[in-house]
This record gives structure tokens, sequence and C-alpha cells, in this order.
């Protein structure tokens, strides 16, 4: 480029934004019909490369735009976008099974956009692009605070929105991986919510050995959330994916504590009810461990323990005691719980007891189990860590890329409008802004 | 538009036959009596996106989860880097549903009437008690601004709102936004080589990216702000130094620069790997102007094109060939001129009549096109005459085909980046040699 021809440039609008916003993605100054690759790269916090590309060609004004022109290959293909972000993958040569997950929500995810010269598929970081920009995707919006919880025994973080309220309030409930996973609380509180991240799958060390929480530790951060001086009392939402599903279903039915003004479960089911310590949950469902399942690449299927649905009341959540609006998501290709059958089987329950008005289910076909926020990348599989057993296995979550991802926006856009509906209370259906 | 009394606009509101909307804002106002915020609700959302911008990009502001009809107000607040606090304040009316949303709903008064989505950005001042001629200027670009967003119960001025404990003015929600004048990935490169004293920024990427050259005016210094923006943009931009500055040898208050200090900065940018050495542009606003002319036209180094804002296309003072002017810009204020609060103007200095022929630059042996922005209510430079002159001369060298004017009724001299407050008067590092009360002086 000796300065006789334009110089491309790329543009990202805009340059910064929450995760759960859009972006565009325009190229200019190329040679009108030029191929082009479109690639996006990040390096996680685990020092892993994800990329995404498409493939495209320059209009008649030497320009592409990511949201209007349809890509022709690479990781997605068609009109698509965000698709420079939900296709993304581990780069070729990157160890097996890696999830892309935030675990410091203080400093946002950096993407790197470039242009290439040519439809690409590879050796990407060999060659040089013609453009680049840089956009950062935040979990946190400027304001919000990030406060550690370690009283009456909680192991937790909170996140307060700017201002001070009252917010309602949140209880957001991981699955069976454990840990303290802060980046959906963080977004939530972006949109306006107390939202406490809370940790409960740790087991706790006493003098009798190890055990699992029980009730009262729920009910603990459920009251926590209660008497802080920045929340609604009154509206507390619990949000719950995986098995954390079970334990809002059963905390919101038969704890006198507890009692949440909605409930949003991801991929979750009622049956084998948490009414007491985890552990005795746990124990009942090993009881199953025969029923797990292989696929032909030897990842874990376990959606058969909790399979079949039992007929027993005693061995699922009584739904039909639910007096709060509840809001299912449910991934049809979910490999690792029977959400799809425990949500049929909870609508069973609900209309027999007469309380099914209070019942929504957003079902998404070729949607596996990890529905995350807008854009997360899919994955098929992954590395989960067996908590008790310590050792470290493959599990299939399951899920096609293209209708997950698409998934994934429809149902943080639902759950935000149920959220917002049921604990802002006014039912206006203007959309959130969206760029 | 600064302030406009409320009772001011009933005036006009009634002139034009809305007297409707004045006895629509006495409901209103009765039901703002009423206190809304009953036990248990939570507070109304204010929303902002996007939440980290570049100070460029338009910001979409909406509240929700109000009463219907209700007045309230919009507050914007900052605090600069020296300490000071400036704040804007709208008034609107939530709609049917409660709801305020700033890209379509009109202020009724406060900082700006009408509907202006960004007015809470462009519109702000210093709070009531401030320090005077305050101007607000970034000085370090990697950080943002951070603005505070809040909704205030019913229609509150500024002298309401420094905490008297009323009901009205009561902070309802906020948010806060941060504006940025560096994109991520802009790198930002002190430089101080081959006697060039400034910083360079560069876009993201391995380029080649074409370039500018970034000049200010006679308040000194260096400005990073505008080539931090150009960058954003995709241009790599110097942003340099030529007077008032600490690491250019020679007093702080003469230009102690000449032809070779200019040539080597435009050079720089030309040698440097990652710019297109074809491609690079010189900008000026005000005594930067003069400088972009004359290295467009004088100095054998060839710009692809100038943009100039309000500045003059010659010079008062001697401008030497080497060694830079000969006098300090302070000893000869025989045309510094000044009204009667006692705020000096330039605009006599820079006046085309004023300043002898020999001392322009020779904007009829350019040959890159040239933008020229005219603020038509600027007082301190008289920018207007200045594009006439240039205008005349290029035309008259049949190069009338390389002069763009883009001419702004009632705006002043300090025409910046967007959504940037204006500063009608503003402080200056440079003294009169006369005192006159107050010590204000107007750029």
């Amino acid at each position: 480029m000796a300065g006789k021809e334009p110089c491309p440039l790329i543009v990202v609008r805009p340059s910064r934004c929450i995760v759960d916003e859009k972006f565009l993605v325009l190229v200019q100054n190329l040679p009108p019909g030029l191929a082009v690759t479109v690639h996006a790269l990040i390096h996680s916090e685990d020092d892993d490369f994800w990329e995404a590309f498409g493939h495209y060609i320059s209009d008649d004004r030497g320009c592409v735009n990511v949201a209007k022109d349809a890509s022709i290959g690479g990781s997605y293909d068609g009109v698509e976008p965000m698709g420079l972000l939900w296709s993304m993958k581990p780069i070729p040569g990157s160890r097996p099974g890696l999830r892309l997950r935030k675990k410091e929500v203080h400093t946002p995810l950096v993407v790197n956009i470039s242009v290439y010269q040519g439809h690409m598929n590879e050796r990407f970081k060999d060659t040089r692009a013609l453009a680049c920009a840089v956009a950062e995707r935040w979990y946190m919006a400027p304001g919000v605070q990030r406060v550690g919880i370690t009283t009456n025994g909680l192991k937790g973080t909170l996140f307060l929105p700017p201002g001070a309220g009252p917010f309602p309030g949140l209880l957001d409930l991981w699955g069976g991986g454990g840990g303290l996973v802060e980046y959906r609380s963080a977004l939530l509180a972006s949109h306006g919510y107390v939202s406490l991240a809370l940790d409960y799958m740790t087991p706790k060390t006493s003098g009798n050995g190890t055990q699992h929480v029980g009730n009262d530790y729920f009910e603990a951060a459920f009251r926590l959330l209660q008497e802080h001086p920045q929340v609604c009392g009154d509206r507390i939402a619990m949000l719950g994916l995986s098995f954390g599903t079970s334990v809002a279903l059963g905390m919101a039915v038969y704890s006198p504590v507890i009692k949440p003004k909605c409930l949003v479960s991801v991929s979750g089911s009622h049956v084998m009810p948490v009414n007491g310590s985890l552990s005795d949950v746990f124990a009942e469902i090993k009881k199953n461990a025969h029923n797990t399942r292989h696929d032909e690449e030897n990842r874990i299927i376990w959606r058969d323990l909790l399979l079949p649905i039992p007929d027993d009341p005693s061995k699922k959540v009584d739904v039909g005691r639910i007096q709060c609006p509840v809001l299912l998501l449910v991934g049809e290709d979910d490999q690792n719980w029977p959400a799809s059958e425990s949500a049929e089987d909870m609508r069973q329950m609900m209309e027999k007891a007469g309380n099914s008005h209070l019942l929504t289910i957003a079902s998404y076909p070729g949607t596996g189990h990890l529905i995350e926020p807008p854009y997360s990348p899919h994955i098929r599989a992954s590395n989960f860590m067996v908590a008790q057993a310590r050792t470290k296995v493959i599990v299939l979550w399951g899920g096609q890329t293209v209708p997950h991802s698409k998934a994934q926006e429809d149902a943080w856009q639902k759950t935000l409008v149920f959220l917002e509906d049921h604990l802002y209370g006014t039912k206006h259906r203007c959309p959130r802004p969206q760029n | 538009m600064t302030w406009t009394p409320l009772y001011l606009l009933e005036c006009q509101l009634r002139a034009v036959g809305q007297l409707r909307v004045s006895l629509h804002r006495k409901m209103c106002n009765r039901q703002a009596q009423v206190r809304w915020r009953s036990a248990g609700r939570p507070a109304p959302l204010l929303t902002a996106r996007p939440t980290r911008a570049l100070v460029d990009e338009p910001i979409s502001i909406e509240a929700h989860h109000l009463p219907s009809h209700t007045p309230i107000t919009v507050r914007a607040n900052l605090t600069s880097e020296d300490g000071d606090l400036w704040e804007a304040l709208s008034h609107y009316y939530t709609d049917a549903k409660g709801a305020v949303n700033l890209m379509r709903d009109p202020s009724m008064g406060g900082s700006y009437v009408g509907c202006e989505p960004m007015g809470l950005f462009w519109a702000l001042q210093p709070v009531p008690g401030s320090r005077e001629g305050l101007r607000l200027r970034k000085r370090d670009v990697e950080t943002p601004y951070a603005v505070h967003l809040s909704l205030l119960e019913g229609h509150v001025n500024p002298e309401d709102t420094r905490g008297k404990g009323s009901e009205e003015g009561q902070e309802l929600a906020k948010t806060v936004v941060d504006r940025w004048y560096m994109a991520p990935g802009v790198r930002r490169i002190e430089v101080r080589q081959n006697g060039v004293v400034g910083s360079m920024f560069l876009p993201p990427g391995p380029g080649p990216f074409p370039a500018v050259l970034d000049l200010w005016g006679m308040g000194g210094g260096l400005v990073e702000y505008r080539s931090a923006l150009l960058a954003s943009h995709g241009m790599a931009s110097l942003a340099l130094a030529y007077f008032g500055h600490k690491d250019i040898p020679g007093p702080l208050n003469r230009i102690n620069v000449g032809d070779s200090y200019f040539r080597a900065a435009f050079q720089l940018l030309q040698k440097h790997p990652q710019v297109c050495e074809e491609r690079i542009g010189v900008m000026g606003l005000s005594f930067g102007v003069y400088l972009s002319l004359w290295i467009a036209s004088q100095l054998s180094v060839k710009p692809r094109c100038v943009v100039g804002i309000n500045g003059p296309l010659g010079s008062f003072n001697t401008f030497s060939s080497e060694d830079g002017q000969q006098e300090s810009f302070e000893e000869n204020q025989r045309h510094w001129s000044y009204d009667e609060q006692g705020y000096v103007s330039f605009r006599e200095v820079s006046l085309p009549s004023n300043i002898p022929s020999e001392n322009y630059a020779k904007v009829e042996d350019m040959c890159c096109p040239l933008l020229y922005i005219v603020g038509k209510d600027d007082l301190s430079c008289a920018s207007l005459e200045n594009a006439d002159e240039i205008e005349k001369r290029l035309h008259a060298a049949g190069k009338s085909h390389l002069f763009t004017r883009l001419s702004y009724p009632g705006a002043g001299h300090l025409i910046e980046p967007p959504y940037a407050p204006n500063a009608r008067v503003s402080l200056w590092t440079t003294r009169p040699a006369k005192l006159f009360p107050p010590e204000h002086i107007r750029t």
C-alpha cells in the first residue's frame, strides 16, 4: 500500500457496549467486488483463542456491512449481524473441551475484528490484515457496584445498579458445575436489578466432615436481599439454570421464608426436589447413575439420570403449589438434563392443580443445555469437574450452533421482559434499546 | 441556547396559540404534588445506550416506570479533571406509559428546549458559583469522562438542586455513561524526536493509515483529544505542540519554532512505517489555520488536504522562516480590543486588512483541497473575512475548485468535536498589558 490505493477501514459501532447489545461492523474503502474475510478473535482469560469469520464480497462502493450483507462461508453464513460472536469456536489446535466464560467482570471481553483479503479459513495469525478494529464487550455497566458477600455463612457476590434505588432483587443460581459465577448477575444489575450470585455447590467443611448446604443457606441468601436497604423486599425473583432450577423451584414451594415474585428456570427440572440438604438430593440422583450414557465420542449424557419422570409425587417438586409466575426456558436438544420432559410434566401438574396460568414455557428446537446470555459462543460439549469425585470428564450439553444461538437471544429477551413485567410492575412492551 | 425562563417560554407558546400546552402543564404540576412514590415500589429506570461511547457517538437516553404525564428533570453532571462541576438539566413530561425518550421528546425548559437527544452533553455548563472562564477540555485522553445522569422529581433549576432537602428535585434514579476520546485499540505514543514535540495516535491494526497533522491555536501546550478521536476513526494523527510547551526550548510566550520544525513534523508522519506517506492532511483551528496554510503552500511538503477552522491566513506578528516569531504574542497588543465587560478579543488582530499582505500564507500556491469552517459568531477571529480573502486569492489563481466553505450561523470560535460544551468566554494563560476588571479574557 504505497498510498495509491485507498486504505481499507473497518469500523465497529459501538466500540464499547454491554454484552447483550448488538454492534455494527462495517468495512469501507475496499475495491468493489473484492472477496474478503471478516474475522473476530478473542483471547480468553484462560489463554485460549476463540475465533469466528465470515466470507463476503464488497459491493460496488467497496463496502461490506455485516448487518446487511450475506456471508457466503466461514463459521456462519447468511445475513448474521452478530455471527462474528456467537459462531466463535476455539482455534484449531486448542485444548479440547473449552468453554468461554468471563470470570473477571470488571474488565471487558476484548474482541479483535479484522478484514483479510480473500476467503480464508485458516492461518489468520500468519496473514497481514487489511484493517483492524477492537470492540470491548462488558458485563458490567458503568456505575454498577460489585460487593463480595461472606456474612451469615454465605458465599456470593452482590451487584447493585447505580443510584439509591430501591430496586427489585434477584437470586441467581447456576448449576451443578458449582463455583461462584458472576457475569449473569453483573449483567442483570446493568439492567436495574440487585442481583446476588450465590455459590452453593462448594461443600462446607465442618467437624462432622464435608456436607452440602441445606434450606437455611438459600433462605439466608433470600433474606439478605429482602433486608438490603436498596432492595424492594417484596419484589425478588429467582433465576436458576440447570440444577439451580431444582433449588429455585424447591425453595419457592417448600420454604416458608422464600417467596419469589417470579421465577425463571433455564434448562431445569422439578425432579428430585430440593427440600433439605443437597447431599440428600445428590444421593438420590446417584442411584440412577447406571443411566449415564455416552455418545460416539465418549462424551457423557446425563439426561437419563432423572428419567423417566417419576409418577411418585414425593420425587418431584409439587409445582401445583407454586404461587408466582414461572418462565421455563427449555432446549429441545438438551443432552444434560431432561428439560423438555420436565417442562411438559410441570405443565400437566399445574393444569391439574389449576395454577397453569402462572406458567410460560419457551421451548427451542436444536438448542442445548447451556442457554447463556446472547452472543455467547455455543459449545456442544465441554470439560466438567465432577465435584465430589474430583474427576474431569467431558459432558455433552447438546444443541446445534445456529438454532442454539438464536435461542439464546430470544430467551434473554424473554427473560428481561418477564422480569421487568413482574418486578417493575408496569406492562410496557417497549423493547430495550438494542442499537 | 442557554437559559430560557419558564415564564418566557409560556409567553412564547401563548403567542403562537398553544394555550392548551400551558394549561396541561398546570394540570401536571398539580398531579406532581401528589407523592406518587409509595412504599415497596421500585425506583424508576433511567437507561443510556451505549453506556460507554466515543464522544462523537450519540447516546439514547430513556426513563421508564414513572407515573404518566408527570414533570421530571433529567440532569447530567460531570466533574472535570480540574475538579469543577459541570451540569445540564432539562425538563420533560412523561408520556401516557410513564416514559421519557430523549430521542423523541422535547425539553420544555432548562439548559435547552426542544428535542435534543444530546443536549445534556453539549449544554453542560459550570454550576452556579463556579470559577469564571472555565472551558471543558480533556487532558488525559486515555481515560473517559464519567457523566452521571439522574432523574429528578419535578422541574428543577440548577439553584434548586444544591441539597436543599426539598422533595422537589429529589433524585429518583441514576445511571452513568463513560465518554471516550479514544476507541479501544488506539495507541498513544509520546513524540520527542528530531526536535518535534507532540503525541501520535495510531488506530489498531498494521496499517498503513492516512494521517493528519493536528494544529491548535495560540492557547499553547499540547491538545490531544481531537487527534485521539481522529485515530478512533482510522487516521493516524499527530497532535503537534509549537507554542507554550515546556519541551520546546525557548521562552514560553514566544513561538520559537519555524519552517524546519513544521517540516520535520510532517516528515515524521511521512516516514512512519504505518502511515501512507501520500495521504497526509493538515488540520488547524485558529492560529493553526495560518500554520496549516503556510505548511501547505510554502514548505515543500505536499499535504493531501487541509481543514481550517476559524483561523487567519496571515499573522500580524512576523513569522521568521526558521526561528519562529520575533516578538512574543503579548508584546504587540495594538490590535487587541476589549468590550464593555473587559473581555479581550483578537478579532481585530486577525482581520486581513490589519495584516501586512507580505505576512499572508501564499494560499495561491496551494495544490490541495481546503475545507474552511466558519463560525459566523466568531468574536475571536475574523473568520468570515479570512474565508473571503482566501477564497478570493484562490479564485484569482484559478483554484476555486480547491475551496469548500462550511458556515454556521450562531457558532463561535471554538468549533470542537460534536456534543462538547460551548465556552462563550474562557480563561487564557496570556495576560494583557493593562488589567481590566474583571480579569476575564475571551477567546
